[in-house]
């Protein structure tokens, strides 16, 4: 820390500053910042050497094997003994490591990467979703959406047991009738309870009649049960609140172990990790996005914004969206150095690319096993691969949240 | 608040149901045949047969709409979530597919392997996390702080299972001062009271077995602890230094009270909290990182146990351990969650 720090200039000539944008004085606190400068550097070093390595440098893992070379110590100047280079020395197949580590760059950042992009995707949205229909009052056509969407779903249960999906289709058009008359009976909800669960077990029990006795009894009694729910036209809490505990469900696991048991079951593959880390990965950014749009909804811009009549969707993606951007980032940073490390753990385990596809989680589970014979090498530098990769994208996202988020500017 | 504590175990339930639910999904996940994979190619028509009738594959997963057409009612809930949830709620986890024996026989055994670990892991990043964590707020931008934050984003960076491999390397192959895995060397015994053996050799005196068993542990509870102890000292660092920017701070430093009883007496109490909450999710981590110290170290706990029953397609063992871990998991943190209205009583839950 300096003296003088470049916030009190700010302060200081606030009046006559600039205009600066959100992302720009974000990039400057950015480049400012010693450890996210190392971050980002090594970063790059990660990126463009292994996105470089995947385009220029032709590797063939399945050609590559050399018994007459195997598992050699670093050798840094050609001799006798060995006529090429091995900075890093080679495997148990000959294989040069070096080579190897950078190729298997291309692997171990692009697992991470997809399977971030999956959960920040799915997460973010839902998580949006939930928030803000948690906070805001639902407009007609989102709220027959949802009383449709509900109907339909909780009415393929019936539909599913007496084989005839019109039962769904009715539970449906059952929602759109609730949300179409709200003053249907307004002031005497038991009554209107009453009329809507006899039409739910009406439905279910006269199309189940066709098939036989039991089913027509068993689709009455659930249809009698949706019919009660969708009595009551519902907010979007409701959304919000089953959203929110299907992610209470996955977070219930912890988080690595359901990626490798979800893994072990659909058989290895990077790919395969991919989808385990990504879909893993995914509560936090709900939960991340649900109270950051809970935290934003009461802001004077989005009452303003609503006040003038602008639509949901617009709000949403053009007002709440960029004002939640900068936590969601800071942990999708974070959360690349994360899905990176259990790749590695995947492939450690042989649940992550198959061989000899080079990868570092996989590169040190072959090799450990030749650590009491001194091949400290072969494991070495595949695993400070993936802690420098880890470390870089760590000091980055510390560096991120610092430049992103005023609070921590002092 | 007992009424909070009830509300809040009756929350539990649904969630519970869906945990299960997602582990009995799993085996949709195999690719093929179930039994097949389970079996290998090669497997007897019987054998084939036998895991089918175990896994209760023959059945509808959820609901038997034929059976209910014909008007069988209790045949309509014959199914195999159905059944593999009553077995659970009996405490069957069902069957080891190679060895035949119950999993929950050889839980018992494996179970405490993996708690000594965890818990010692636990017990390190705490004794280490936490007076690291006060010392760097108390002494913000100084050497140690910044080591302590560099330090502390390595362990966070570190995959585990090479810093298990690295420490191997150094202390068993190269020094020879630790061996490089197991839990006990063999010819030397310990009455089993706990089957913790650390406690166990203690209580009944064993000072061989003592120094034996803790030879074995240190290593793998090591590696294990690093990722807890970077999270918990970060947490207790930056949840100080909130708290020590308060008002009452600076009036305690005021009345000149040593700067030991403000951070010990007013400092710590209130920036505890935050602090639980992540030793709660540590928890879990824990346990999930026991599958990779567990394998690197051979530690017979359940970590080893479900990594070779993945090796072996024996897939009944690994819906069984990953249910009992998400479990605890779920209860620590209900734990934590109850401790909040124990240890802050702003926090009212009527």
């Amino acid at each position: 820390m300096t003296e003088k720090s470049p916030v009190m200039d700010d302060l200081t000539d606030f009046a006559v500053r600039e205009h600066r944008s959100l992302w720009l004085d974000a990039w400057r606190c950015l480049i400012a910042n010693r450890t996210a400068m190392v971050g980002l550097v090594v970063v790059a070093i990660f990126v463009l050497s292994s996105v470089g390595a995947h385009f220029f440098w032709n590797y063939d893992a399945e050609m590559d094997l050399d018994y007459g070379s195997k598992l050699l110590a670093p050798v840094l100047r050609v001799s006798e003994e060995s006529p090429e280079i091995h900075i890093f020395g080679t495997d148990k197949l000959g294989r040069d490591i070096f080579r190897r580590v950078v190729h298997g760059g291309w692997n171990s950042l692009r697992v991470g990467l997809v399977a971030v992009s999956i959960s920040l995707f799915v997460g973010s949205i839902l998580g949006l979703f939930a928030g803000f229909f948690e906070s805001a009052d639902l407009n007609r056509f989102e709220k027959t959406l949802l009383m449709v969407g509900i109907g339909l779903g909780l009415g393929a249960l019936p539909a599913w047991i007496a084989r005839q999906p019109i039962q769904s289709l009715l539970f449906g058009l059952l929602g759109i009738v609730s949300v179409s008359t709200p003053s249907f009976l307004a002031n005497k909800s038991r009554l209107r309870r009453l009329a809507f669960g006899l039409l739910g077990m009406l439905i279910g029990a006269l199309a189940g009649i066709f098939v036989g006795p039991m089913v027509a009894l068993v689709c009455g009694v659930i249809g009698l049960g949706i019919g009660l729910l969708l009595a009551k036209p519902v907010n979007g809490k409701v959304f919000s609140n089953i959203v929110m505990r299907v992610m209470d469900v996955i977070l219930s696991f912890p988080s690595y172990l359901l990626a490798i048991a979800i893994v072990a079951f659909l058989g290895p593959g990077l790919e395969k990790g991919m989808i385990a880390i990504g879909v893993v990965g995914i509560p936090i950014y709900a939960r991340l996005a649900r109270s950051a749009v809970l935290s934003v909804t009461q802001k004077e811009y989005v009452l303003a914004a609503q006040s003038v009549g602008e639509g949901h969707g617009r709000i949403l993606f053009r007002h709440i969206l960029p004002n939640i951007l900068s936590p969601i980032i800071v942990q999708a940073t974070m959360g690349l150095a994360n899905a990176i490390l259990s790749a590695a753990a995947l492939g450690f385990l042989g649940l992550g690319a198959i061989p000899p596809e080079p990868e570092w989680g996989a590169m040190l589970g072959d090799s450990y096993k030749y650590l009491s014979s001194g091949a400290w090498w072969a494991v070495l530098f595949p695993g400070l691969a993936i802690m420098f990769s880890v470390l870089g994208f760590n000091l980055l996202g510390d560096g991120l949240r610092d430049a992103l988020d005023p609070k921590m500017r002092v | 608040m007992g009424r909070y504590i009830l509300r809040r175990l009756i929350s539990v339930i649904p969630t519970l149901i869906g945990v299960t639910l997602v582990i009995f999904l799993f085996q949709r996940l195999i690719p093929g045949d179930p039994a097949v994979a389970m079996l290998g190619e090669h497997a007897t028509a019987e054998n084939v047969a036998r895991i089918r009738e175990q896994l209760g594959l023959d059945k509808p997963a959820f609901l038997d709409r034929d059976a209910l057409a014909e008007g069988d009612l209790p045949g309509f809930f014959d199914s195999q979530y159905v059944s593999y949830f009553g077995r659970l709620l009996h405490f069957d986890l069902g069957n080891s597919i190679h060895r035949r024996i119950p999993i929950a026989e050889t839980l018992k055994e494996r179970f405490p392997a993996t708690v000594e670990l965890a818990l010692l892991a636990m017990g390190l990043s705490l004794i280490i996390g936490i007076p690291i964590g006060i010392l760097s707020a108390a002494r913000r931008n100084s050497i140690l702080d910044g080591t302590t934050m560099v330090g502390s984003l390595v362990g966070v960076s570190v995959p585990i299972f090479w810093l298990g491999i690295m420490e191997i390397m150094l202390f068993a192959v190269i020094l020879k001062w630790l061996p490089s895995g197991g839990r006990l060397s063999s010819g030397i015994e310990i009455e089993p009271i706990t089957n913790l053996f650390l406690l166990d050799s203690l209580l009944t005196g064993n000072w061989v077995g003592f120094t034996d068993a803790l030879k074995h542990i240190i290593m793998p509870a090591v590696s294990l602890a690093t990722i807890p102890t970077a999270i918990i000292t970060r947490m207790t660092r930056s949840s100080m230094l909130d708290v020590l920017q308060e008002d009452y701070i600076r009036t305690a430093s005021a009345k000149g009270l040593s700067e030991k009883v403000v951070l010990f007496r007013h400092a710590l109490k209130n920036a505890f909290l935050p602090v639980i909450t992540i030793i709660g999710i540590q928890a879990g981590s824990l346990l999930a990182g026991a599958v990779l110290t567990e394998t690197i170290f051979s530690w017979p706990g359940i970590g080893k146990w479900v990594y070779d029953s993945i090796l072996g397609r024996d897939y009944p063992i690994v819906q069984g351990v990953t249910l009992l871990i998400a479990i605890i998991f779920m209860l620590v943190n209900l734990l934590v969650d109850l401790s909040y209205a124990v240890l802050d009583p702003r926090i009212s839950y009527e």
